[in-house]
């Protein structure tokens, strides 16, 4: 819109030629980790809908009522879908109030986008960067003012971002990492920024620098960071620059603060105590979120105010909300917090209660529904009880089911009548190629269990929030191992390590002199290594390149041995279970992945030492790997038979290993490695013969 | 102020400023979702948002028939007040202006039949009687346009001079006076007036009445069609600028709406009362300014927490809110109360049961009115009204008739909005707010038993008189304006 250009130069004072631009927006559609699987395996994340809206309305509103003119829509999986919805959608007429700009791109990061923007040359200005989940309501207004006012002082303030004081424990707050910000009040800068765990020894790593530099310096941690930022274009000179900055606060943020000696780059904060922002990062925040909107903390981005043109949502009393055309048997309740689509029935003696539900379901006779989310065209027989799950898209759920807290069920899965789900299980149609799994869906259903790795790690159990999270304390307090992987912003790994609780102890040893500083570089380390690993095998590259690759890496962040053994055990394990997985036996797998990078294993286990603590550490890492993957104790026995055969661990390695109360610490690490058993009696045996022959040869 | 940036926060001013270079449909959207994210709220910036817009749409829109233009206008206005039903102030800017089209179709159809010469005299008030068969109205109704030049004389002095006829005596004479003469001439007209064949007739052609051309004159329907077309001729220079003409008056109007209230202030508010007033209001405000001019009173200001306060002690400090009207307000200079030598109390809103006895005089302003006399305005009017009944205070309520709405409240539940509990429970309180579900109710539904005296810039009324006011200023064809969120 060109008049409120024309009018910010009428009204502007002096020699501010920027402010004719139109206020542009980055909008990351896709937050590059996959925390919605199974949906996202279908739908694109922004697309799902939150209290039967989908994602990216909140944030398009959210952006429209900045006043931003230009938004530039990143997309990444499922673009076809976005462009799709978005090409339907009020935002693309011609009356929209606002230009929106979708680009296809493949960057697997927030990163690649922004390095990507800066060489289309897209952004003329200062811009705002949000991600495509964002729910807020906080005016922008004061915080771009003081962004202005900032930049034309001092060149150097590149970044300011929005943060929303929070107590210390709000339900949209992440509950596994509390980033920690260090704020000089005076100068609203951050100067300092750590991500937490909680239950962590608080320990920050703040530069002498920067108490010299302040003489007041706030640490807050009752912040809470929905990665709302103003950026200049310097912003994507730095990523441009700095090529492996992956995530906005644990790489630009977190490299900009550590590089300040050198560029003198600032990052300001704007910490607002009114409106509303949050980000719907997880279940757990999607859970929270819809409970924010239906208690109209997001006012007025509530149901009935029909976001959508097609809406008809009104508030009724105890905040149920309905559309037109509900139909209610006279028997049944809606008890509140609850919001029905269109043309959805429920039967009679049903009873609602805090459960969203999507438009045209059909919900039988005397079904209970409890903190459910059941999206659009589901259908829910007699007599069946959902609790707080969530039921997506054309989903059937049979007569007299059960299912329990946690659950997720995908798009057109079946349920047989008289199922039960217990809480945690995804069930998913995709990929179609695999058939339905009666054990699970019932005989005549038609989906299976979603198949797990790493790589699609979701925390069923977060969506049931609360309560669960603190009996799991162990896993909570178990820690330093997980600390080495994850970044909840970039890192597929995280919530996985910490759920098999009791594991931490045996490396919690290893890596405890670990902290802060050391522990995220490591952390960094970890993950470029076994990225560059595990795309080298797949590849095929032979073992020289890789550890070519290894050792410069190794080189340039200045890791350690073990953190090299680390990435290199964790990095073949997984490559081992995606062979596994796609069908071929561990035997071959294990030869197929092994041998070749014999080169590999062989450097990193240090062979001829007399010591055998690398060795030990590397089956460690191993067998611990093993125990989250299907069929790791094969696994782990035919790596085992083939290090021993190549003799890359020797007999006493292993019988270190299998001695190290490290290895036998917990029930699952003790299962994992129990088929191993014949063979290190084997090894144990052979031992002394063996070493006859080794002498005798 | 930082109003001058580019990502400027969209508001009434900014929605003005664009409306004048973007195309009409943009327009209608962007005022929609401004609605629907509040960023326009309250009757007087949505009453003027909706007049402005519609000026737009009228002026935009090529006339080849009034039909069209009246469908346009319900078309647009229909999905405005979808976009916000809470804020009734929109749809009664809509049925006013619709209104004002059907008046000067109607005029319009008359002067063609004043050439035809036959029944004009006699038939000239009965299209609009057959088409309010309930109300038995006259023209009246577009009292603030002074466009019904053809209505025979005797309706005159009441249709265009309301203000003069009853400012003068206090509030209940006027309305006893109004309401003893209203009765009887518009009944006189209609039944005893008119020629009996003419008034059968029109009632038979009741049904017909929304045809594109208005009720003919008795006797002429052979002869509708050619003169139809005469007519339209005419019509596309005169319907048009006619219609702006009417919308530019009401715009008027809304301007000066206050100042009309505020005339009344002397008699009202008598030396040495104490007045309680609630929330800020600009019409309170100028009221209670007029009368300081000449008397020396003392206002309690109950301030409205936790949604209203922020603008009820900068009313109190520097004697309006600051930023939001940099459109006309700019102009008008507000001074607190107190640089008048007022004494104004600053008080909460739970000490008003308390302080109620020493009240001479309760004086509101509503969000909007209701056809029954019942309104709604920021929460804790309630109470105040309640209290007020049970101290027998009077209560007198502001309301320019842009606020009167001619909705009645079947479910009064449904007509008050709900805003964001984090004004009353802090966001910081994590552990407080999931366990417990907060309400912070905009408005108040407050009945009309609790009211004693309506002020409107027409004069002072009772509560049940204002039925009247609304069968004037509506057509019961516009009353429903089709997807209506309200019944």
């Amino acid at each position: 819109m060109a008049p409120k250009a024309k009018k910010g130069a009428q009204k502007g004072k002096a020699g501010e030629e920027e402010r004719e631009e139109p206020l542009q927006a980055v909008v990351f559609a896709d937050a590059f980790e996959t925390k919605f699987s199974p949906f996202t395996l279908e739908r694109p994340r922004c697309l799902l809908p939150l209290a039967n809206t989908p994602l990216i309305e909140y944030t398009l509103e959210f952006l429209a009522s900045a006043g931003v003119e230009e938004v530039i829509l990143y997309c990444g999986n499922h673009t076809d879908q976005v462009e799709e919805y978005l090409k339907r959608s009020k935002w693309t007429r011609e009356t929209a109030p606002l230009a929106l700009d979708i680009i296809r791109s493949d960057a697997r990061s927030v990163g690649d986008a922004m390095r990507d923007l800066d060489q289309k040359q897209l952004i003329t200005g200062d811009f705002i960067c949000v991600y495509g989940d964002v729910i807020a309501n906080i005016s922008m207004q004061a915080a771009l003012w003081a962004h202005r006012t900032r930049r034309e002082k001092d060149k150097k303030a590149i970044m300011t971002m929005i943060l929303r004081e929070a107590g210390d424990a709000h339900r949209t707050k992440s509950r596994n990492l509390r980033p920690v910000f260090v704020v000089d009040p005076e100068a609203q800068r951050c100067v300092h920024y750590e991500q937490l765990r909680p239950r962590d020894t608080p320990r920050l790593d703040i530069a002498e620098e920067v108490l010299v530099d302040h003489t007041e310096v706030e640490v807050r941690e009752d912040l809470i960071d929905c990665g709302i930022d103003i950026c200049t274009p310097e912003v994507l000179a730095q990523y441009t620059d700095n090529f492996d900055w992956q995530a906005p606060r644990r790489g630009f943020l977190y490299g900009v603060l550590k590089d300040y000696e050198t560029n003198l780059l600032t990052i300001h904060t704007h910490i607002t105590n009114e409106g509303y922002a949050a980000r719907v990062k997880n279940l757990q925040a999607y859970d929270a979120v819809t409970r924010d909107i239906l208690s109209r903390w997001t006012y007025p981005l509530c149901p009935d105010v029909n976001l959508l043109p097609d809406q008809s949502y009104q508030l009724h009393k105890g905040n149920v909300y309905m559309e037109h055309g509900v139909v209610l048997a006279r028997s049944s309740t809606v008890k509140h917090r609850s919001v029905l689509g269109r043309a959805t029935s429920v039967g009679a003696g049903s009873v609602i209660s805090d459960s969203v539900i999507g438009r045209r379901c059909v919900i039988g006779n005397r079904v209970k529904i409890q903190g459910a989310y059941i999206w659009d065209d589901a259908r829910i027989g007699d007599d069946t009880v959902i609790e707080k799950a969530v039921v997506a898209r054309e989903a059937v759920i049979g007569q007299r089911c059960h299912v329990q807290a946690g659950a997720l069920i995908s798009y057109r899965v079946k349920l047989a009548d008289g199922t039960a789900v217990v809480g945690g299980r995804k069930l998913t149609r995709m990929p179609t190629s695999k058939t339905a799994d009666p054990e699970v869906v019932g005989e005549g259903g038609d989906g299976h269990e979603m198949e797990e790795d790493d790589e699609d790690e979701l925390l069923a159990e977060s969506l049931v929030s609360g309560d669960i999270y603190n009996l799991d304390a162990a896993r909570i307090s178990s820690d330093s191992i997980s600390t080495l992987d994850s970044d909840e912003e970039e890192e597929s790994l995280p919530e996985h390590h910490r759920r098999k609780s009791g594991r931490s102890e045996s490396f919690a040893s290893i890596n405890s002199d670990e902290s802060g500083d050391a522990r995220r570089k490591a952390a960094d380390f970890h993950h470029e290594a076994t990225t560059s690993i595990i795309d080298a095998l797949q590849k095929g590259d032979d073992a020289d390149t890789i550890q070519l690759e290894l050792q410069g890496l190794k080189l340039s962040s200045n890791a350690e041995d073990k953190q090299v053994r680390r990435a290199v055990a964790t990095s073949l394990m997984k490559r081992l279970a995606a062979l596994v997985d796609s069908g071929v036996s561990p035997k071959d797998a294990v030869a197929k992945t092994l041998l070749p990078n014999k080169l590999i294993i062989e450097r990193c286990v240090g062979t001829g030492r007399e010591q055998y603590e690398d060795q030990v550490e590397f089956l460690l890492y191993m067998q611990n790997d093993a125990m989250r993957r299907q069929q790791g104790a094969k696994i782990l026995l035919h790596v085992c038979t083939s290090l021993a055969h190549n003799d890359l661990v020797e007999p006493e390695g292993f019988e270190a290993w299998w001695e190290d109360a490290r290895s036998s610490s917990s029930e699952e690490l003790l299962a994992v490695r129990a088929d191993t058993k014949p063979l290190i009696d084997v090894l144990v045996d052979d031992d002394d013969e063996d070493e006859d022959e080794d002498d005798s040869e | 102020m930082p109003a001058a940036i580019v990502g400027e926060t969209p508001s009434l001013s900014t929605f003005l400023k664009s409306l004048k270079s973007t195309d009409v449909e943009s327009s209608i959207d962007l005022f929609i979702s401004l609605l629907k994210r509040r960023q326009i709220k309250n009757s007087r910036p949505c009453a003027l948002a909706t007049a402005q817009l519609l000026l737009r749409v009228v002026a935009a829109t090529r006339i080849r028939d009034v039909q069209q233009l009246i469908d346009r206008i319900s078309e647009v206005g229909r999905r405005l007040v979808a976009a916000q039903p809470r804020e009734m102030a929109v749809g009664n800017i809509v049925r006013r202006i619709l209104g004002v089209v059907r008046e000067v179709a109607e005029e319009d159809e008359r002067d063609g039949s004043l050439g035809s010469g036959r029944v004009s005299g006699a038939a000239s008030p009965d299209p609009s009687e057959a088409r309010r068969p309930f109300l038995t109205k006259t023209f009246s109704g577009m009292s603030p346009l002074g466009q019904s030049v053809t209505v025979p004389h005797d309706f005159h002095p009441r249709v265009k001079t309301p203000m003069i006829e009853y400012t003068s005596p206090p509030g209940f004479d006027a309305s006893a006076e109004r309401e003893v003469k209203r009765p009887v001439l518009p009944s006189s007209a209609s039944y005893a007036g008119l020629p009996p064949v003419s008034s059968l007739l029109s009632l038979l052609e009741d049904p017909l009445a929304r045809s594109p051309i208005p009720t003919p004159p008795p006797g002429s329907s052979p002869r509708i069609q050619p003169m139809g077309k005469i007519t339209e001729s005419k019509e596309k220079i005169d319907v048009k600028a006619e219609v702006i003409d009417g919308i530019k008056e009401l715009l008027d109007e809304l301007e000066v709406v206050d100042n009309q209230i505020a005339e009344n202030a002397l008699d009202h508010i008598h030396s040495n009362e104490i007045i309680l007033t609630h929330t800020s209001s600009q019409t309170v405000q100028k009221f209670l300014m007029t009368a300081a001019r000449k008397r020396k009173f003392t206002v309690v200001h109950a301030e409205a927490y936790p949604n209203n306060h922020d603008e009820t002690h900068a009313t109190i400090v520097n004697g309006g809110k600051k930023g939001t009207g940099d459109e006309e307000e700019v102009d008008e200079r507000w001074k607190p109360l107190t640089s008048m030598g007022i004494t104004v109390i600053l008080i909460p809103d739970t000490a008003v049961f308390a302080l109620m006895s020493r009240i001479n005089k309760v004086i509101l302003a509503p969000h909007s009115v209701l056809a029954n006399g019942s309104l709604l305005a920021a929460a804790g009017a309630s109470t105040i009204a309640l209290a007020a009944k049970s101290h027998r205070v009077p209560v007198v309520v502001l309301s320019g008739v842009y606020k009167l709405s001619p909705i009645y409240p079947f479910d009064t539940h449904e007509l008050i909005e709900y805003g964001d509990p984090g004004k009353v429970v802090s966001y910081e309180e994590g552990e407080f707010m999931d366990k417990v579900d907060v309400i912070n109710p905009l408005y108040d539904w407050v009945d009309a038993d609790c009211v004693d005296l309506y002020i409107t810039n027409l004069g002072g009324c009772a509560p049940s008189f204002l039925y009247r006011i609304v069968a004037d200023h509506y057509r019961t064809e516009d009353i429903d304006l089709g997807g209506k969120g309200s019944s």
